[in-house]
């Protein structure tokens, strides 16, 4: 067929010509809802808390644009920036760590269990169901000066300061509180990667001797380890973000011993009404979270193992 | 016959003209007010619905939220355009809101409209810059409630209202034994209690100024109670350190505390002794007491000012207070109704009555700042390490001052 033959095909009437194929535009579609979804809730608000970082808008007042003044203000004036970045970071490297060691420990016992895996999977589980803000309020109750920990911490004769009203303490208690909340959706992912690492490759290792440790750190951890990673990420992006417990707790004190990123930028924005400079603050927690995430994803070379 | 059915005809036809012409004129506002449970939401619905019994032509439709949720919703409903027409206010929250009202004087001076009738300090509540921006519906000073059965077990004569500052610390110094305490503090009760003794923690330009000796001084005697004295339990630095306390109180283990008139209706169900009230304890001076109350206003967004205008009148009218008096909601703001409320809701608290009395009597404005609301924030971060002896009060003002500043 020649090149003209082709062109007069093209524009007969009738056939219109169609510059995706069916099952793409079907697909396309289907994803529309989504997309729009994503465009209007997500992509939406953050262009637009991008531009409101660059003004003063008070919430009930007109923005005006103050260009980086917000940032400016941030890193040279604010007394309380840098406290409320090493808050965020401690809290996160303590999280993740200790969430990432409990959650593992108790995923390979409930694996190595012969009978009630079903059971305990769902005990670790159910806190997360539970509305974090209600839990926190309970816990506050425990944790009050006179209440129902202090008496423990007395009989136990720990001589241990009231958690909340001690600034080295209180963030300890938001850790504990955030774990107990949380920890049960990497131990239900955890036990299910457990699962699935082959049998015989644990008892190909009993027969040449490998104990039990040596086991779970040679065989079943690198055969988990891709779990393992994106649990690490995922943990790490959400305890960044770190609010409601801070919130119904501690509301960042005693002093500003447990403010973090995500109460500092409530504060600044609901509370103080400086929604341009909450803004700003937004888009620190952005970078903070963008930058470690990466960081992870560069390290991940050298210890996950992917099965390819 | 016929002309009896040609009648009827026309005359149905004439009525229904007429009351299209009628629905046609109806005019429907907007409240949105917060509430504290189903009878309180009863008795606003109650009052909207006088509203429409006085002008039949305004429907007056309540939204409802909780207290909490009503301070953070409201500037996102005027951020985002969706204010209603009554818009309640606190008058704590009036420096901060007051540019989504619309300014009162001009429609109270064209109706001559006696504001006079209300209690003085809450008009000053309501008002910026001498510019009224809501009719208030309630008024209350802060006073003291004590455990009155705890009070004559200990051996204390029941305090007269105008007691001073030595008189309240011997009474909680002998109150606090067996683990209960004499007296329950919050450290929002700071700016109360610094303006009953005539501290200043806010310049003459409406700054804060916490800073200043007079503040710091103030700030020593309430972390004292906790820090040095010990007659006060130890509070976190929670979202609520206000029902902490009162649920202490309640439960019998705080002998004294700071509220207001407010919360007297939900206290008398809640305790098994008998409940007493006095005057904050003042200095070496007179006692000045300061009072919250609140109100309503109109949205400057609203395509129905008039209508609005004649709707919070109905709502803050005598028969409108005094229908709140006597469902014990809120004291009235209105002096002339505030009677009927002792009767309700004071008679079985002993000196109740007296001690309002006192403190309106003696009541001064509340010198707050228009940031306020962050103010008490930080007064609920930095107090609980100073209570616990961590810091001490010229330390904690310099950060609270410092922060709020930023």
């Amino acid at each position: 067929m020649s090149e003209s033959a082709v062109a007069e095909i093209a524009l007969q009437p009738g056939h219109p010509r169609h510059f995706l194929k069916l099952e793409t535009q079907t697909a396309m579609l289907f994803l529309l809802p989504s997309f729009l979804g994503f465009m209007i809730f997500m992509a939406l608000p953050i262009a637009a808390s991008l531009a409101l970082s660059f003004t003063n808008w008070q919430l009930i007042s007109t923005p005006s644009f103050v260009g980086l003044q917000n940032y400016i203000k941030l890193f040279t004036v604010d007394p309380a920036l840098y406290t409320i970045l090493r808050n965020t970071l401690f809290f996160a490297v303590e999280y993740l760590a200790v969430n990432i060691i409990v959650s593992l420990t108790l995923a390979v016992w409930i694996s190595s269990l012969k009978r009630g895996k079903a059971i305990f999977r769902v005990i670790f589980f159910l806190p997360t169901f539970t509305p974090t803000i209600a839990a926190s309020v309970v816990w506050l109750l425990i944790f009050t000066p006179d209440g129902l920990a202090d008496s423990v911490i007395r009989s136990l004769g720990l001589g241990l300061p009231n958690f909340l009203l001690s600034s080295s303490w209180a963030m300890q208690a938001v850790v504990l509180v955030t774990l107990w909340a949380n920890v049960g959706y990497n131990v239900v992912m955890f036990n299910a990667a457990l699962d699935l690492v082959p049998k015989h490759y644990l008892e190909a290792a009993m027969i040449d001797g490998a104990g039990p440790w040596r086991r779970f750190w040679r065989i079943r951890l690198p055969l988990i380890s891709p779990t393992v990673f994106f649990a690490t990420v995922m943990t790490a992006i959400t305890s960044l973000q770190v609010f409601d417990e801070i919130f119904a707790m501690t509301r960042g004190g005693p002093g500003s011993a447990t403010a973090t990123l995500g109460f500092a930028i409530y504060q600044k924005g609901f509370t103080n009404f400086q929604m341009g400079y909450a803004s700003a603050l937004a888009w620190v927690m952005f970078v903070m979270i963008m930058a470690l995430t990466i960081l992870q994803f560069h390290m991940q070379r050298k210890w996950v193992h992917y099965d390819d | 016959m016929k002309v009896l059915k040609k009648t009827l005809l026309l005359a149905a036809i004439s009525g229904s003209l007429f009351a299209t012409a009628a629905s046609a004129e109806q005019i429907n506002l907007t409240w949105q007010m917060w509430t504290g449970s189903d009878a309180d939401t009863k008795g606003w619905q109650h009052l909207a619905d006088m509203v429409n019994a006085k002008y039949p032509d305004i429907k007056v439709t309540l939204t409802t939220t909780g207290w909490v949720d009503y301070w953070t919703r409201l500037p996102v409903l005027a951020a985002s355009g969706q204010l209603a027409d009554i818009v309640s206010m606190q008058s704590l929250r009036m420096p901060n809101f007051y540019s989504l009202l619309e300014p009162l004087n001009d429609r109270i001076a064209a109706d001559k409209f006696d504001v006079g009738a209300f209690t003085p300090s809450i008009i000053g509540g309501m008002s910026v810059d001498k510019q009224l921006y809501g009719l208030p519906y309630d008024v209350g000073p802060w006073v003291i409630y004590y455990n009155q059965d705890a009070l004559q077990a200990a051996g204390i004569h029941l305090p007269k209202p105008g007691w001073t500052l030595a008189e309240f610390t011997d009474a909680a110094k002998k109150l606090t034994k067996d683990g209960k305490y004499g007296f329950g503090i919050t450290p929002q009760n700071y700016s109360v209690l610094a303006s009953a003794w005539g501290d200043r923690y806010v310049n003459d330009a409406g700054e804060l100024d916490l800073t200043n000796r007079s503040a710091i001084a103030a700030a020593e005697r309430v972390i004292g109670f906790a820090a040095k004295d010990k007659v006060a339990p130890l509070v976190p630095s929670s979202a609520d350190a206000g029902t902490v306390i009162q649920g202490r109180f309640y439960s019998g283990n705080v002998a004294m505390y700071i509220d207001g008139p407010w919360s007297i209706i939900g206290m008398k169900d809640k305790v098994k002794f008998k409940v007493g009230s006095t005057t904050l304890p003042r200095a070496d001076g007179e006692l000045t007491a300061v009072t919250a109350g609140s109100g309503f206003g109109i949205a400057r967004t609203s395509k129905n000012k008039d209508a609005a205008w004649k709707a919070i009148q109905v709502l803050t009218s005598p028969e409108a207070l005094q229908y709140l008096a006597e469902q014990g909601r809120a004291l009235p703001a209105r002096t002339a109704s505030q009677s009927s409320w002792y009767k309700v809701a004071a008679k079985d608290i002993t000196n109740g009555g007296e001690a309002l009395d006192y403190s309106l009597a003696h009541s001064v404005p509340y010198a707050i700042t228009n940031n306020w609301a962050a103010v008490e924030n930080l007064f609920n971060q930095y107090f609980p390490p100073a209570f616990g002896g961590s810091a001490d009060a010229k330390q904690t003002m310099e950060s609270i001052q410092s922060l709020a500043q930023q």
